[in-house]
């Protein structure tokens, strides 16, 4: 699925920390282009994430890194108040994590995390949507609320 | 009915535990052989009659770790028949498979848990666990192994059961109350029992005023990390009436596997989880029911695992445990009496006895079966259930009782 080698050199490069294989790097690749690319099988529809080389719905291996919408709701999230203890003793500061369930397919979810609001003011069920971060050195997305007007 | 070749065939012998401590100053190694040697001595065995181990650990390796390659050869048996590394509620269910299907007669399994470094300021301190976490030892590092796809990214591996819990508040229209009840019974058993890590009794108010860690999970509602080793010795029925303790009888039991996978946050809903997979499969092996049980042993490694666990038992409906705890709820005692009778985690379990992956939950089952504990005895119990592992992976159900 790769054909770009220095798109891939850069995506190793850039996820470092990530256990990148033949199976998922397309999406990683989409990060960098700021396309959220999620496997999509091409013989039922189905979406299929994680990425794994085999349509769960069918077992067809015919799977095509797909860009979604990027519209979704918050499944489920959690406000992490105490991070991992690095060894100089300190916390990372409190962040949301959640588990965004894309619009595409019921039980499609993305962990991602919510910007935009307080903490406070996230809730389980809220539409959101995706929002690419202008930092280069940030390639991971972040979903904000979907204003009053729907758009 | 599904095929049950266990039942009838398969006992515990010997039961082995240390003490649970916050700062043992000892390895898991020597924590691990203290509960082999202990649970070999219950039995009254001669240790050369074992011919099966698992130990403690998720690889042949499991460095770092009372793994069953260094028990053996710290105990110095010298041959056995079957091996195998485990941990959570699996690792005694291998063990009795292995028993039930004639690959060894006599099994000793070995549960170790330390405390980590992700959750014990003083780990972090160990000198020697620090060591051990730049030497990159298993179970020593300060973050876990690189998941297969990072692009989920909880961090710790409780993260999602505080997602989870978060759902099921919004889900069930649930409040905090339910998991505080589960919290309250387990620090009142653990008041009552010498062995455990926190024996100080909570109200409702200190559990709903405690430090909020990933919201809205609270400290209360996690699991307290010791340093522990649990062991048991599992053989034939026909053996275990032979030696000198009064043989507990494995019933039935089941793993459970889903859809889910390694990703977390893939549970299609909550009612699909691990724990109804291995519940599910239990109760089509045994002709027994929840109401017959005189304990269960929900996993509580966190409060919402245990919720989970008590509605996929059947003990009510999925969502519906606020109703069935606030009944069931023995104001006097401040503990749970599921359906007027079952008690729930005798020992205080792992939020209060201390984290043990649930060896301890076999080794209290043992105890309150065989109707060894004095002060602390269940009247009259003769069945258990125990159910053990995460909502996504090692999860096992098992009905022990005191008669065949």
């Amino acid at each position: 699925m790769s054909s770009d080698l220095a798109l891939r050199d850069r995506a190793f490069a850039r996820f470092e920390d990530v256990w990148l294989t033949q199976d998922n790097i397309a999406h990683y690749e989409g990060l960098l282009e700021q396309q959220l690319l999620i496997n999509r099988c091409s013989n039922c529809g189905n979406w299929v994430y994680p990425h794994r080389p085999l349509c769960p719905e069918c077992l067809s291996w015919e799977l095509v890194p797909t860009p979604v919408s990027g519209r979704g709701h918050v499944y489920m999230f959690t406000l992490i108040r105490q991070g991992r203890r690095i060894e100089e003793g300190t916390y990372d500061p409190p962040r949301v994590v959640a588990a965004i369930e894309l619009e595409e397919q019921a039980g499609l979810r993305y962990l991602s995390t919510v910007t935009g609001m307080t903490p406070g003011e996230v809730v389980v069920g809220m539409p959101v949507q995706i929002s690419w971060s202008d930092a280069p050195a940030d390639p991971y997305p972040s979903f904000v609320a979907v204003p009053a007007d729907g758009e | 009915m599904a095929r049950n070749p266990i039942r009838g065939n398969v006992a515990i012998a010997g039961v082995g535990s240390t003490t649970y401590e916050r700062d043992s100053g000892r390895t898991d190694l020597a924590l691990g052989l203290e509960a082999a040697v202990r649970a070999i001595e219950d039995a009254g065995i001669d240790r050369q009659s074992i011919d099966g181990i698992c130990g403690s650990g998720r690889d042949t390796f499991s460095e770092g770790q009372a793994n069953y390659l260094a028990v053996q050869g710290a105990l110095g048996i010298d041959e056995t028949t079957w091996v195998l590394n485990a941990w959570l509620g699996c690792a005694f269910v291998y063990a009795v498979e292995a028993v039930a299907s004639g690959l060894a007669d006599t099994v000793l399994v070995v549960q170790t848990s330390m405390r980590g470094v992700t959750m014990s300021r003083s780990a972090v301190s160990d000198p020697f666990r620090v060591r051990a976490g730049k030497q990159g030892v298993q179970g020593a590092q300060s973050s876990g192994p690189l998941s297969p796809d990072p692009a989920q990214r909880w961090i710790h591996s409780g993260e999602p059961y505080a997602a989870w819990m978060g759902r099921y508040l919004a889900e069930f229209g649930a409040t905090k109350e339910v998991f505080g009840r589960l919290a309250i019974n387990n620090r009142s058993h653990a008041s009552r029992n010498p062995a455990a890590a926190m024996r100080t009794p909570i109200t409702m108010e200190d559990y709903l005023s405690s430090r909020p860690i990933w919201e809205p999970m609270q400290m209360l509602d996690m699991d307290v990390p010791v340093d522990c080793g649990e062991a048991l010795i599992i053989t034939t029925a026909e053996r275990a009436s032979d030696l000198k303790r009064p043989p507990v009888y494995v019933n039935a039991a089941s793993l459970g596997g889903t859809r889910i996978g390694e990703h977390y946050e893939q549970g299609i809903a909550w009612d699909k989880l691990a724990p109804w997979a291995a519940m599910n499969g239990l109760w089509k092996r045994t002709d027994l029911t929840a109401g017959d049980m005189d304990i269960v042993f929900p996993y509580d490694g966190f409060t919402i695992n245990a919720i989970g666990w008590i509605e996929a038992a059947g003990y009510c409906g999925s969502g519906e445990a606020t109703d069935l705890l606030s009944e069931s709820w023995d104001d006097t005692e401040q503990i749970l009496r599921l359906g007027g009778h079952t008690l729930v985690s005798t020992n205080g379990g792992s939020l209060s006895h201390g984290r043990a992956g649930g060896s301890n939950y076999y080794a209290e089952a043992v105890r309150q079966l065989r109707g060894s504990e004095g002060e602390r005895q269940v009247p009259g119990a003769g069945a258990a259930l125990v159910g053990v592992g995460s909502f996504y992976h090692d999860p096992a159900a098992a009905i022990l009782t005191s008669q065949p």
